[in-house]
């Protein structure tokens, strides 16, 4: 017995952890060192593992973001103690709220000095713990193991998240007989997969009595892979549909049964039929934000509601649910569907819906132009990984990107965070290097992450920065002007930045366009040049040359 | 309708629960009205009885959520009519010779314990709902109460 255990060889918690790494498949981190994290950098080194090194914790944990959104398992990201661990908390809260698998390692100060306020250390996990799935500071060396293998077991099932280990040095830097057959051990996690049948069978009892019912649904689609079976219970039930933000890209536009996007950003019709046509509301995959809801009162009011969801806990949390699902909507959705193929819901084809056309946002400040911008994007007929920032691009962005090459649209929706634009396209990329990436930003959003421009040069990745540049705050403009009777402050930048320069002192390439029939040419010239570039497009000058005035377009 | 209502959570005893809970709860704005918390028979495995404010919406979302921290095991709504519900107090009293008829008879009708005597100080244990701690301490304050101390609830479903 004794033999046995003697011959577990004993290798650093660094070491161990690098193992765990890769045994985890995982072939790219997205990084920053520091001295806390010197050792698993060591490791690294000799790993095969590809490092990607941003210039900013915020830059990499984003990346990783953008990563696992594109393929589809936890994106892994690496930050040392202290200031390394509290950049990264952003990224957690966007992670967190959009249900982006990340697993997050951060280095701690060694164990004996934990709590007396040594250099570069923060309480990680205190700090952390509302803004991640789950996290844990590995103190002892038989927890690494574990540890380990539920941090990317739990980030990437159920409701999936970002989940956070803190290694204390002491931890990585100590030899240690690691077993790596070491079991996780998670009594108290067990998500729910297959739907309850009574409340399925009463679902669709639901649905079959309904006159106009409609499906509402939104990025939960995309994180059970449930996509086809999404389509095919639609078509089965013939049931119109209405998106929210995060449901891009899962049914075309064109589609007979796509009614719209709910919301405050969304269409008009959209809102209109949930909120008082319908007489059943279907809820998939969507947490009924406030974004998408609005008034909660108002919500649906007409409707009984089905809620659909893996996480129990959004069901019923801001409006009150008729039928509760709990379960994965993969999971669910074949099993409705097999229900139906047995006996139909007997609706031939989707109730007519009257005034259905689709009115668009406000043509307020060059939104033409922004329109022009990306339905000249969506022309390009090629796989793209588009990512957004926040502000005023992101919701046209949603309307007029609507190439399904180029969707989901890689987009912060739940923590609206600016500056997520930019390293999350380099991130899809590192996930799907045969597939250029394309990052629409406001200029407001593109400077606050602008730095990580410099890694899509050292990786000659395929990546254009389309900045929609109106020299300003444009979504606080707007809302001083709807909110607070036009009483415009702090939305003006001052001193113009030239992107194009920007560009070129980073090693990259710059476009200056100032009028409209340069927009598609040069987007096309951009993205076939396959080398970094940045487009600064001048709403204002280019909503001139189309002889229309920034300020009073259309309105 | 607002009320108080009783939520008992089955945790694993890790480093930082505490911190986990009191964190969901905070940042959810939930208003915790006691919190205890203790080892169970089961090794490694510890029992929350948190007394928060609110209606059935809002306690459902709370144990829906505190369900949902990795550590969290169990979780369970409780109700007054299917469980028993307990609290415990000390308290320190300054006495002399007279009180000691009254203080007897207040033993007596609580079932309360001394626990220390000395130098005309007195240490009592009580143990009973929350209503009968209340009246306990409307009763000590006849005497001079130098010290007390109550802890939350501990709850359990009657029956199987």
């Amino acid at each position: 017995m004794s033999d046995k255990v003697q011959k577990i060889q004993e290798i650093t918690g660094a070491k161990a952890l690098v193992k765990l790494l890769k045994t985890n498949k995982v072939d790219t981190i997205f990084g920053y060192p520091g001295g806390a994290n010197l050792p698993i950098y060591e490791e690294l080194r000799k790993s095969g593992i590809n490092h990607i090194l941003s210039r900013h914790e915020q830059g990499a944990i984003h990346m990783a973001d953008g990563y696992a959104r594109v393929k589809k398992k936890p994106g892994v990201c690496l930050a040392t103690s202290g200031p390394g661990a509290t950049n990264l908390v952003t990224g957690l809260a966007n992670a967190m709220l959009d249900s982006v698998p990340i697993v997050a390692l951060t280095g701690q100060i060694p164990s004996n000095m934990i709590g007396t306020d040594a250099f570069q250390e923060v309480d990680c996990i205190n700090i952390t713990m509302p803004v991640t799935k789950h996290n844990e500071l590995v103190l002892h060396a038989e927890d690494l193991v574990p540890a380990i293998k539920s941090a990317f077991h739990i980030a990437n099932t159920g409701r999936k998240g970002p989940v956070l280990l803190d290694f204390p040095k002491d931890v990585l830097d100590t030899k240690f007989p690691y077993n790596f057959q070491s079991e996780m051990n998670l009594p108290g996690y067990n998500p729910t997969i297959k739907g309850n049948v009574g409340q399925i069978k009463r679902a669709i009892k639901i649905l079959k009595k309904a006159k106009q019912p409609v499906v509402l649904f939104g990025g939960g689609i995309y994180l059970s892979n449930g996509i086809n079976e999404f389509l095919k219970f639609i078509r089965l039930a013939q049931i119109p549909v209405v998106r929210t933000l995060m449901g891009t890209g899962i049914i075309s536009e064109d589609d007979p049964l796509y009614i719209g996007m709910i919301g405050t950003h969304g269409n008009t019709i959209a809102n209109r039929v949930i909120n008082k046509e319908a007489d059943v509301v279907f809820a998939i995959g969507t947490r009924l934000g406030d974004r998408s809801v609005m008034k909660t009162h108002l919500f649906a009011k007409n409707a009984k509601i089905i809620h659909l969801d893996i996480d129990p806990a959004e069901i019923g949390k801001t409006i009150p649910i008729d039928i509760p699902i709990v379960g994965d909507i993969k999971e669910v959705l074949s099993d409705i569907i097999q229900r139906l193929e047995e006996k139909s819901l007997g609706i031939e084809k989707p109730w007519k819906i009257n005034n259905n056309k689709r009115t668009l946002l406000s043509t307020r400040d060059a939104a033409p132009v922004m329109q022009t911008i990306f339905s000249e994007l969506s022309e390009i007929d090629q796989n793209i990984h588009v990512s957004t920032d926040v502000g005023r691009h992101q919701m046209w962005a949603n309307h007029y990107c609507t190439n399904p090459k180029h969707l989901p649209l890689i987009t912060s929706g739940g923590l609206g965070t600016m500056g997520f634009g930019l390293p999350a396209a380099i991130g899809a990329w590192f996930a799907d290097q045969q597939t250029p990436v394309v990052s629409l930003s406001g200029d407001g959003s593109f400077m606050m992450n602008m730095q990580e421009f410099i890694v899509a040069v050292e990786n000659k990745i395929p990546l254009t920065v389309i900045i929609l540049n109106d020299y300003r705050l444009g979504m606080i403009r707007e809302l001083q002007t709807t909110s607070y009777n036009g009483h415009y402050t702090t939305h003006n930048f001052s001193e113009h930045v030239s992107f194009t320069k920007f560009a070129e002192a980073m090693g990259g390439k710059g476009f200056d366009v100032k009028s409209t029939e340069k927009i598609g040419s040069t987007i096309r010239e951009a993205i076939q040049s396959r080398v970094p570039t940045i487009i600064d497009f001048d709403l204002e000058n280019i909503s001139k040359s189309a002889h229309l005035s920034l300020n009073s377009v259309a309105s | 309708m607002d009320q108080h209502q009783t939520i008992t959570l089955e945790v694993e005893d890790k480093p930082g629960v505490l911190s986990r809970i009191s964190t969901l709860f905070s940042r959810r704005g939930y208003n915790i009205e006691s919190l205890t918390v203790g080892h169970t028979h089961i090794p490694g495995v510890s029992r929350f009885t948190i007394v928060v404010t609110g209606d059935e919406a809002i306690l459902e979302q709370i144990r829906k959520q505190s369900q949902k921290l990795i550590h969290v095991l169990k979780t369970e709504n409780l109700d007054k009519s299917q469980a028993v519900m307990r609290e415990f107090a000390i308290a320190k009293l300054k006495y002399s010779g007279e009180h000691i008829p009254k203080i007897n008879e207040l033993v007596d009708l609580y079932g309360a314990r001394m626990l220390d005597s000395r130098n005309e100080v007195l240490i009592v244990e009580f143990s009973g709902t929350e209503e009968k701690i209340e009246m306990v301490f409307k009763d000590l304050k006849q005497f001079k109460v130098l010290e007390s101390i109550r802890t939350g609830k501990l709850a359990m479903r009657t029956g199987q």
